[in-house]
């Protein structure tokens, strides 16, 4: 009975390693990663799960040759070839001890390109990917050659009380944008975003950003992790060139902050 | 098969061992004045750091030496190379400014008076672990044994006069914070150290600022030299090396604040040509990209400020 259990676990098993070696194929909606990070398999199920996906160089993660401060990385993702069709955008870092970046919802207004800067804790593929409408993912990629350690190194701000006194605090302006149509915003908010990872300090990051129209409607809504930057300079494009946008954000502490821009 | 394994052993060893070793080459240049140059290139485990120009005066008194370059193996080599070339014993070593290719050597002269700028020795002493953990990290086992050796002496500027050479010692700020120049009256040679690089592109990790450095650039024009001596880069006999520094951080501030007038995001200024006249520049895209980490979150913030 026993050795009839045993053989049939091992048949079905077999069944199932022939199935894998013969059907790779079958699986061309989950491909392998182009960049052969080991964390792929893991960071994917976090944040797409199951779903198929496919790898788009439409997408652009422009990252620098090298991260030379590694608390400070700029990053830019281009997805305006997804442009209207965006339900929202996912950015991770694979091998951060924090993978998560931020979350980035468009509406109808927004022009997908954004730049931020982040933390990374060593050298790391940098992803993101698009859900669109029709719901398909579609994960733009870049890898981000770093020393490291930028998670795990204190805040500026924690050797310089400055922030306490300006947090939160918004210097923001309004410029054209490349393509000349539109309008491009970029801002710098006083805070220190820290991890939670260096000793005996908290995480206190900023959570959400909401870029809201002149009638006071969310264009885009960003929801941040603390790998962004300490003092988070973000930069946002429009297609919607009108004047009287306003900036709301709020932090892990509950602390709202509201600016004109 | 104990002496073919030996050999196998020994064969497999010999080319590791024989890409440890600097061969530093020193050319005189002038009288009593030796010019040892690196290359114009980044730190790699191919190169050990050998990246930096080192120099030395003979002077009647002694020799002295200028920067100990960037690991104890180099700072022995050049020990090695100063006695092969002359008798006279070593007075005086000097630290230029606090980058770790310039000091991290001085092991290898630590019975020998290292003198360098107040602000220089403070710098070392707070940055030089972090320099040296640095280092280790981008040129791997040639840094074998390096520890930092915090100068011992303060150099003050002015003139002295030491075996037959009067050698002027300036302090200026716009590479690092603390930089050391030295004209020696003398020879009419000029030591710009790192406020000059020629033909490789100048680094901005702890500058002042891109116009203070230009600023203080006039002052080398007006010393007669006859012949510079930069910190990275070939020696020269005229101002083309100020020159094309000048040309250079001015075409770098200019298009760092353009870049932030327009709204430009780090990575869209990263991408921005760099003029053809700066074509002859090693490692010019490389740094302009580090000098983009460095400094353009300063003019961004300048256009912020109503």
């Amino acid at each position: 009975m026993n050795q009839q259990r045993w053989r049939l676990c091992a048949s079905l098993c077999g069944a199932g390693l022939l199935a894998l070696l013969i059907f790779p194929k079958a699986q061309a909606a989950q491909p392998p990663d182009p960049l052969n990070s080991v964390m792929w398999d893991y960071t994917r199920n976090i944040f797409i799960g199951d779903a198929d996906y496919r790898f788009s160089q439409a997408i652009k993660v422009d990252v620098p040759a090298f991260a030379e401060d590694p608390t400070q990385v700029p990053i830019t993702i281009d997805a305006r070839a997804f442009q209207g069709r965006i339900q929202r955008m996912v950015v991770w870092a694979d091998l951060n001890p924090i993978q998560h970046i931020f979350n980035y919802y468009p509406s109808a207004g927004a022009s997908p390109k954004v730049s931020l800067r982040i933390k990374v804790q060593q050298s790391t593929a940098v992803r993101a990917a698009v859900l669109t409408h029709a719901g398909e993912w579609h994960v733009g990629y870049a890898n981000l050659d770093a020393a490291g350690g930028g998670c795990t190194t204190p805040s500026m701000g924690n050797a310089d009380p400055y922030w306490q006194s300006h947090l939160g605090e918004v210097k923001a302006r309004r410029f054209a944008t490349d393509t000349g149509e539109g309008a491009r915003y970029k801002f710098r908010v006083i805070h220190p975003m820290d991890t939670g990872l260096v000793d005996a300090i908290p995480e206190f990051y900023l959570q959400q950003v909401h870029l809201k129209s002149p009638e006071g409607e969310t264009v885009v809504r960003m929801e941040l992790s603390p790998p962004v930057a300490e003092n988070p300079v973000i930069t946002f494009d429009l297609t919607d060139d009108r004047k009287g946008y306003s900036l709301w954000l709020r932090d892990n502490g509950g602390n709202e902050f509201e600016q004109a821009l | 098969m104990k002496y073919l394994s030996g050999w196998i052993l020994l064969w497999l060893a010999l080319p590791v061992q024989a890409a440890l070793e600097y061969d530093l080459q020193a050319e005189q240049v002038a009288r009593n004045t030796w010019f040892v140059e690196g290359k114009t290139e980044d730190f790699s485990q191919e190169n050990g750091g050998n990246i930096v120009n080192t120099a030395f005066i003979v002077t009647a008194e002694g020799v002295i030496v200028l920067d100990t370059g960037v690991s104890k193996r180099y700072g022995e080599a050049l020990r090695q190379l100063i006695e092969s070339t002359t008798d006279q014993p070593m007075r005086l070593i000097i630290n230029t400014h606090q980058h770790p290719d310039h000091f991290l050597g001085n092991q290898a002269f630590a019975d020998v008076p290292i003198a360098a700028l107040e602000q220089t020795r403070e710098q070392i002493r707070r940055n030089g672990d972090a320099f040296a953990e640095n280092m280790y990290r981008l040129v791997g086992d040639w840094m074998r044994g390096t520890d930092v050796v915090v100068p011992s002496q303060t150099l003050t500027p002015g003139i002295i006069d030491i075996g037959g050479h009067r050698l002027e010692w300036l302090a200026l700020s716009g590479h690092s914070g603390a930089d050391l120049v030295l004209f020696d009256h003398t020879t009419g040679v000029l030591f710009p150290f790192d406020m000059v690089f020629y033909q490789r592109a100048l680094t901005t990790p702890h500058t002042p600022g891109l116009m203070q450095w230009h600023q203080e650039l006039e002052q080398l024009r007006a010393i007669p030299f006859t012949l510079m001596l930069p910190g990275h880069g070939p020696r020269v006999e005229d101002g083309r090396a100020l020159d094309q520094m000048q040309a250079y951080l001015e075409w770098l501030d200019r298009v760092l604040t353009d870049a932030a007038e327009q709204g430009l995001s780090m990575t869209e200024t990263m991408a921005l040509p760099i003029p053809a006249t700066f074509d002859s520049i090693a490692l010019r895209r490389a740094e302009f990209e580090r000098t983009v980490f460095h400094l353009y979150p300063d003019y961004e913030q300048a256009v912020f400020e109503p």
